[in-house]
């Protein structure tokens, strides 16, 4: 055995905190505690509800077939699962005081729902089932919204699919852990922002770099005092803070520099500083 | 490890594991297998697999002050939790009541804690109106989506047949109207069952236990009827229908083990074979009558059949088999979990009994005893006797259990025999439990899956 201990059982694994990993790896003090869908995009859980087809985690519109059977799926859009529609009409004022209109300035009137409140009748009706669920797509692709109009029956086709199991089923039953089947490593959260991304720089309080720490390279001063760098300070050979301001952009990487060369420019953080090379 | 390596190697003796066992630290336990190193933190119920060097540190801390283990884990790691702190809960809400349906029993087991049934007082039936109390209590706090067990136990609670139909009945109709899932339990003789019954509890999906010490003239002499006749034949040919119809149903074995009755493997096999869920043994500590009570050397010779039948077990398990231990499917189960507690079951917290005459107690162990009262249906619980029975029942306060490893684990043992026997049993517990952590520590090296582990992330 390399490492001197390994964490074996579930509350080992659980409170166990890797050397140089900060305390927010733990999930009793992670970030997702407090703010979710920082940590992980669960909207990504809903891709795989239906055996076969990969849906997009924001949108009506099948992405791939997983099952060669449904390759004819692709492109087109789910509109109804059993009776519940997938999406919802866009509808109010275009100026203040305005009269009630379809909204079509983008997205043909129409907003996609957000798949965990469009499914959780279906998926509470249909759990533990074995039961093939009516889904009724576009006849034709449609890469762009379908309007309201547009979703007749004529215009749609019926095939009917199974449903996957969001969470693990173990010997004990059912369990909170997700299904390994339903989402694939990496893919939790493969939609959330990236360093290549603007809100890795724009987010204020930097949450985005949370598993980074904005303030690196302490060292303590005093008791309860300290001196660091800001985690986007270009010298971080002095320790002092640059408050992240206008009169401080030069001492600050750029958006641009960032977005080209984020891997040369930031380091990673092992025990609170700077890695070496 | 292998399934060859499995079967060759030698079973610990009870002596061994009582020597293995020792309380030498109450921050940790090491313990050695033949796939490593490992060691149990109390703290939490973590188990952690060590390297040869670092088993060896650890273990050379034994009885080093708590402030030098707490730096030695940190520098591996391993930060100290204090998952469980002196406070006792504060007013749990009820999640499962077991209603002594009828006082009064059919057999005679001298050993029984309810005397007869009755439990030291005249015989006595649960009203009707009784039972539906306590069932409109256990769903008073209940909210969408909870989950509440509703027990019926004696006596013999078949002598109540029809107040255990109207409080199942009542209890369905409430889960339904308020989203909650109730499941049933009832734990029986079974000298009065019928094909009926066998249909109900089908159709309620109850876990069934049957009170069963062994087979044929052993159980007779354990469990005669009043009149001193022998009981297995009749039950076994009762129970037949429930064990042809488990579906949503579960029949399970529970046999209390005493000085005469302590060939468990040969018991274990017998009850698997005639179709039985699941058999789980517990040693008699505390008798009304000091009749059947296990000594140290029982509890030694005890100890060596649990370990012959867990042994099986891991066969089983390395084979990909079933094998119904209930024991260390149990242990198992907690120990990967890390479960980890302050009391050794819900009892007074979220699990209470219901005597006949509607008086709310810890467990269905004290109806009737003034130790356990804890109010009535009708009044509720009462909530000053319940903190001070909290406060009082917590491991943290118990000795010697306070500075032993299994404290979490074991939780201080049954507050029942505690409270009337003491506690004798700690080199069994203790033994059990050593024999159980090396045996989850071998299992999930050949059998992750059995565990919902990967084999990749195992295996290394």
């Amino acid at each position: 055995m390399s490492e001197p201990i390994k964490a074996r059982n579930l509350s080992a694994q659980l409170h166990y905190r890797a050397a140089g990993n900060p305390p927010t790896t733990l999930a009793s003090s992670a970030i997702s505690n407090c703010f979710p869908g920082l940590e992980f995009d669960l909207r990504n859980l809903w891709r795989r509800l239906f055996q076969g087809i990969l849906l997009h985690e924001a949108d009506n519109l099948v992405v791939a077939a997983e099952d060669p059977g449904f390759r004819k799926l692709v492109g087109h859009r789910l509109i109804f699962v059993e009776e519940c529609p997938m999406f919802i009409e866009l509808r109010g004022p275009t100026k203040p005081g305005g009269a009630d209109v379809l909204l079509t300035g983008s997205g043909n009137g129409v907003a996609a729902l957000e798949w965990s409140n469009a499914m959780a009748s279906v998926l509470e009706r249909f759990k533990g089932t074995k039961d093939k669920v009516r889904c009724r797509f576009t006849k034709n692709p449609a890469w762009n919204p379908i309007g309201p109009m547009e979703s007749s029956s004529a215009q749609l086709m019926t095939v009917r699919m199974h449903l996957n199991n969001l969470f693990y089923t173990g010997p004990d039953g059912e369990q909170a852990v997700i299904n390994d089947t339903v989402v694939l490593p990496g893919e939790l959260t493969q939609s959330l922002c990236s360093p290549w991304q603007n809100d890795y720089r724009e987010c204020a309080c930097y949450y985005w770099a949370a598993s980074r720490p904005d303030f690196v390279n302490v060292e303590q001063t005093g008791p309860g005092k300290g001196t660091g760098n800001n985690w986007l300070a270009k010298d971080v050979e002095h320790k002092e803070y640059v408050v992240d301001s206008a009169v401080n952009q030069s001492k600050l990487w750029t958006y641009d520099e960032l977005f080209r060369d984020w891997q040369r420019r930031l380091s990673f953080i092992v025990g609170g500083r700077d890695a070496e090379e | 490890m292998t399934l060859d390596s499995c079967a060759a190697r030698l079973a610990p003796s009870a002596t061994q594991l009582f020597r293995l066992s020792a309380p030498t630290s109450e921050h940790f336990h090491v313990y050695e297998t033949d796939v490593g190193s490992h060691v149990l933190l109390p703290d939490g119920n973590r188990i952690f697999d060590l390297d040869g060097e670092t088993a060896r540190e650890l273990t050379a801390l034994q009885g080093a002050p708590a402030n030098a283990v707490v730096e030695y884990l940190s520098e591996l790691g391993i930060d100290p939790l204090q998952l469980i702190d002196d406070e006792p809960i504060a007013d749990p809400p009820v999640k499962a009541l077991s209603l002594a349906v009828a006082q009064k029993c059919n057999l005679g087991c001298a050993y029984c804690y309810a005397q007869g049934g009755a439990f030291g007082g005249p015989s006595m039936a649960m009203p009707v109106e009784t039972a539906l109390r306590a069932v409109d209590m256990l769903f008073a706090e209940a909210i969408p989506g909870d989950r509440v067990n509703l027990a019926f136990m004696g006596g013999e609670p078949l002598i109540a047949r029809q107040v255990i139909h109207e409080a199942t009945k009542r209890a369905v109709q409430l889960a339904r109207q308020m989203d909650v899932v109730a499941t049933f339990s009832i734990t029986t003789n079974g000298t009065l069952v019928t094909p009926a019954d066998a249909e109900f509890f089908e159709a309620h999906g109850f876990a069934v236990t049957v009170s069963l010490d062994g087979v044929g003239q052993v159980h007779d002499l354990l469990r005669p009827s009043k009149g001193g006749q022998g009981s297995f034949d009749r039950i076994m040919a009762r129970i037949q229908p429930l064990l042809g119809l488990q579906h949503s149903m579960q029949v399970s074995v529970r046999t209390t083990v005493t000085p005469t009755n302590l060939a468990l493997k040969a018991t274990l096999d017998y009850f698997v074979e005639a179709g039985f869920h699941s058999v789980g043994f517990s040693p008699l500590l505390n008798s009304p009558t000091g009749d059947g009570e296990m000594g140290h050397k029982h509890l030694e010779l005890m100890l060596e059949q649990m370990v012959e039948c867990g042994e099986e077990f891991e066969r089983r398990m390395a084979a990909g088999d079933r094998y119904p231990f209930n024991n260390m499917v149990n242990a198992m189960r907690e120990i990967h979990r890390g479960t980890h507690r302050p009391y050794p079951c819900g009892a007074g917290a979220g699990y209470l009994g219901v005597s006949a005459s509607g008086d709310l107690s810890a467990c269905h162990r004290f109806v009737g005893d003034e130790e356990g009262a804890l109010g009535s249906v009708t009044s509720g619980i009462d909530r000053e006797r319940q903190k001070r029975w909290l406060s009082e029942r917590h491991v943290h306060r118990q000795e010697p259990c306070k500075s032993c490893w299994a404290r979490h684990m074991c939780g201080g043992g049954c507050h029942h025999e505690v409270i009337h026997r003491g506690r004798p049993a700690c080199d069994y517990i203790r033994g059990w439990l050593h024999y159980c952590l090396s045996a989850y520590s071998r299992l999930i090296a050949v059998r992750p899956d059995y565990f919902g582990q990967r084999a990749t992330q195992i295996l290394e």
